[in-house]
């Protein structure tokens, strides 16, 4: 299995998307289970990290906006 | 007088009025002159308006006619209004126009057209057909849909801004960009070029040039410019920069002024928006999107575990009910399965023993009249052995003059064998004699 920090967004997200179908068939194993759940939300949280910024960041970023407001 | 009719000249004055009295008469008021022509040199001094109006010829560009003009102070304000109303931009160098003129010839200043009304819907047809032009081009050279058919990539987060910092489209778009509410994360860097004038074009595709370079550094590029008042788009009218738009390898957000400005830009980059403003909120949409499916997929997940787990917890409920009753079930099954064994065996057996009873009955009918036959066969034999019996019996032989003679209750045979005075018995057929033996004789034979 692909450590997630090295995966690209969009394989991420793939993967999501097929743990999740798996998940809704039938074939779902309850012994699985778990270790799915965790993996998901491994992606999910990378993801989700990716997409948006801590608060630091974002005081960051705003106070660059200050200045060029001025 | 004579002096003066016989002089073979005139004065300047003299053929300056005269040269005003001919372009006097050749252009009447009625009826209007309209002139169509390129703004050039156009400057503002003391309230009024001062340019040149050109016309170049189509292929080669050289000036082929070229007329001072002026808009008077009284006329300027209207004029200008009619203009910005009309087309959405300055009445400016570089433009395309038509103008209502009277020609006048002043003695000292000379030629001067005095414009007296503008058509600005000529300069926005102008506008129109230059555009047509360049798309049209585009289209014959097969680039026109190549950026509009680039797929943003996910997620598409830097971002490669060419605007000048300055401008004030800039800020809307930074601020609008990253105080959006669900903190998507951003990357800008900016390309400062310039976003109006005659360099516009040039510049920009400059700063295309660099940021091409640094491709793998960025996921999308926006051109951005707010509208302000003095809107001049002109720039962005350009085949050159169109054509890099179209072959640009990233795809293009194009946000250039304000809600009614267009330019070629915005029928080939991938996206197109109204104001620097859309062009963040478009930004802010595919993220938001992005996030949303996240969401939902952790929300799937969640009710896929749920429904799993919940499955799994309904199935054990129903064993744990069934548990207790289920041995006493499982004997009261198989005792009616024994019950029905054995009423089919019954049923089976009879219809399996019926075809054999009635051949054991026609068997012992068979064997009954087997052992009469069989007996009556035997007595018969027996009565033949009987008379047999009979025929061979020594009452028989007595009965036909035999007799036998016995000595000591022995039957003798041998004469020599009997001592003189021996006792004889003879039996006959019928009674007997005791005599005594006198003498052998030998037997005559």
């Amino acid at each position: 299995m692909q450590a997630v920090k090295d995966m690209t967004y969009t394989q991420a997200v793939t993967e999501l998307e097929q743990i999740l179908a798996h998940m809704q068939s039938d074939k779902c194993d309850i012994d699985k289970l778990s270790a799915y759940t965790r993996r998901a939300t491994e992606l999910l949280t990378e993801c989700r990290r990716r997409l948006t910024a801590t608060d630091s960041e974002l005081r960051q970023i705003l106070s660059q906006l200050g200045q060029i407001d001025q | 007088m004579t002096n003066e009719a016989s002089k073979n000249y005139c004065s300047l004055k003299q053929l300056q009025e005269r040269l005003r009295d001919i372009v006097a008469a050749a252009f009447p008021p009625r009826p209007e002159t309209w002139v169509v022509a390129e703004l050039s040199d156009v400057r503002e001094s003391g309230g009024h308006c001062y340019m040149e109006l050109v016309q170049k010829d189509e292929s080669t560009g050289l000036t082929v006619a070229k007329a001072r003009a002026t808009i008077w102070a009284n006329a300027l304000p209207r004029l200008r209004a009619d203009f910005m109303a009309g087309t959405g931009q300055a009445f400016t160098s570089g433009l395309k126009v038509k103008v209502r003129v009277t020609p006048g010839y002043h003695p000292v200043y000379g030629m001067n057209l005095n414009i007296t009304a503008v058509d600005p819907s000529f300069t926005m047809g102008e506008r129109e057909r230059k555009r047509r032009e360049i798309l049209e081009r585009l289209k014959r050279e097969g680039v026109i849909d190549l950026n509009k058919s680039l797929e943003f990539p996910r997620p598409t987060q830097r971002i490669a801004v060419i605007s000048s910092a300055g401008a004030a489209g800039y800020g809307d778009f930074m601020n609008q960009l990253f105080r959006n509410p669900r903190r998507l994360r951003f990357e800008v860097t900016l390309f400062q070029a310039a976003v109006q004038g005659a360099q516009t074009a040039k510049s920009i595709i400059g700063q295309l040039d660099m940021i091409a370079g640094r491709c793998e550094e960025f996921d999308c590029v926006c051109i951005i410019r707010g509208g302000g008042a003095t809107t001049d788009l002109d720039g962005f009218d350009d085949y050159l920069l169109a054509a890099n738009v179209a072959q640009f390898p990233l795809p293009v957000i194009v946000g250039i002024g304000h809600e009614r400005d267009t330019t070629v830009l915005d029928y080939i980059a991938c996206q197109r928006v109204k104001t620097p403003t859309a062009a963040a909120e478009f930004l802010i949409g595919m993220a938001q999107q992005e996030l949303e499916l996240l969401l939902a997929i952790g929300g799937g997940l969640l009710q896929s575990v749920t429904d799993t787990i919940g499955g799994a917890r309904q199935q054990l409920a129903y064993i744990s009910g069934v548990l207790p009753t289920a041995p006493l079930a499982a004997i009261e099954r198989a005792d009616r399965r024994l019950d029905n064994l054995l009423g089919s065996l019954g049923r089976i057996s009879a219809m399996r023993i019926q075809p054999l009873m009635s051949r054991i009955d026609r068997m012992a009918d068979a064997l009954g009249s087997i052992t009469t036959n069989t007996t009556r066969h035997a007595a018969t034999r027996l009565d033949g052995f009987a008379a047999l019996i009979e025929a061979l019996s020594p009452q028989a032989t007595l009965r036909r003059g035999f007799s036998i003679t016995r000595v000591d209750g022995k039957a003798i045979t041998d004469a020599s064998a009997v001592a003189p005075g021996t006792i004889l018995h003879t039996r006959l057929a019928s009674g007997a004699i005791t005599s005594r033996f006198e003498q052998a004789e030998p037997t005559s034979n």
